[in-house]
């Protein structure tokens, strides 16, 4: 029991751990009250940050709607890479040039979208994770596609847990950096975006990255 | 206005002085009203006020009793006073002729 209460307090913050716990051992409390408090008030300080927009945007607004556009996206890229690579593909001198700007774009999105989810909200990362893992271990659940091994599907993950890494070890960017990724992210989108609508809805975490660049600390 | 907690929290970290900390809160609490008080309760409510600016805390020294851990110190801003004392003069004015008040000051009306 002593061990649940220890891991419990992991989930609050340094000082609160250290308080809370000598609180607790002060009040001569009995190891299963000390897990009861411990418990109350993880889940009241969760309760609090979501009375913010904040963990509502990165969950909803990001997590969830880009794990599904990148896995089919990631999806895309496979199938330009294999055809690329067919035999009795007809030669076309674009196409390796838009699979670069592909798989630059992936990068730039997934890196982009890490980085700013991590931004947004980074005490609420674990339910963005979490809603950002759902639709991937449905779609492979469910992958049915010819000649293509399912884990293409999650391509953007690697990127995407880098910018997380990336914030978590320095959280302020430049703003020119992030103007210029956002500028390259934009262009790179209307470049594949065919003639159809650009897809604005993996666009916008590089211009709220812009916009807030210089403010961006945790 | 205050909550019936948020004032009971004020009023005995007030009492205490400036060795108010989260278990000597709690224990004033649950002294005086008979009910136990939740840490965990107690920390949302200091949370709570100190968001709104009307207590301040800090990391206190660690004592042998306490595991070695830190005590969370709470002191009562002028703003967390003048709150503390509206919630008192509202609740002493509209009880001021309620049954149980009048009782306690001997039946006069």
């Amino acid at each position: 029991m002593t061990n649940l209460v220890e891991l419990a307090a992991r989930l609050l913050d340094c000082e609160d751990r250290e308080t809370m716990l000598g609180d607790l051992e002060e009040a001569g409390e009995s190891s299963w009250r000390r897990l009861l408090d411990i418990s109350g008030l993880v889940i009241r300080r969760q309760a609090m940050l979501w009375q913010s927009w904040r963990p509502w945007l990165a969950a909803f607004g990001l997590a969830f709607p880009a794990s599904l556009l990148l896995m089919g996206f990631s999806l895309t890229i496979t199938q330009s890479f294999r055809h690329l690579g067919a035999p009795g593909h007809p030669a076309n001198g674009f196409a390796i040039p838009v699979l670069l700007s592909q798989v630059g774009l992936l990068v730039g999105w997934s890196w982009i979208g890490g980085f700013v989810l991590a931004s947004i909200s980074r005490r609420t990362l674990w339910v963005s994770m979490v809603l950002c893992a759902c639709p991937c271990l449905f779609c492979l659940a469910r992958f049915r596609v010819p000649h293509l091994p399912s884990p293409c599907l999650l391509l953007f993950l690697l990127p995407a847990i880098w910018g997380v890494r990336r914030n978590f070890r320095a959280p302020v960017m430049q703003s020119r950096t992030a103007a210029g990724l956002a500028l390259a992210v934009t262009l790179l989108t209307i470049f594949l975006s065919n003639g159809g609508l650009p897809n604005w809805i993996l666009t916008w975490p590089a211009w709220y990255l812009a916009a807030t660049a210089e403010t961006s600390r945790v | 206005m205050l909550g019936e907690f948020e004032y009971l929290l004020i009023s005995a970290a007030v009492g205490i002085g400036d060795r108010a900390y989260s278990a000597a809160i709690q224990r004033e609490i649950t002294a005086t009203t008979g009910r136990r008080c939740s840490i965990g309760a107690l920390y949302t409510t200091i949370d709570r006020l100190a968001a709104k600016g009307l207590v301040k805390t800090a990391m206190g020294e660690a004592t042998p009793q306490r595991g070695g851990r830190a005590k969370r110190m709470v002191r009562v801003t002028p703003k967390g006073v003048q709150e503390a004392k509206s919630f008192y003069d509202a609740v002493t004015q509209i009880s001021r002729r309620t049954l149980w008040a009048v009782k306690d000051t001997g039946g006069a009306s």
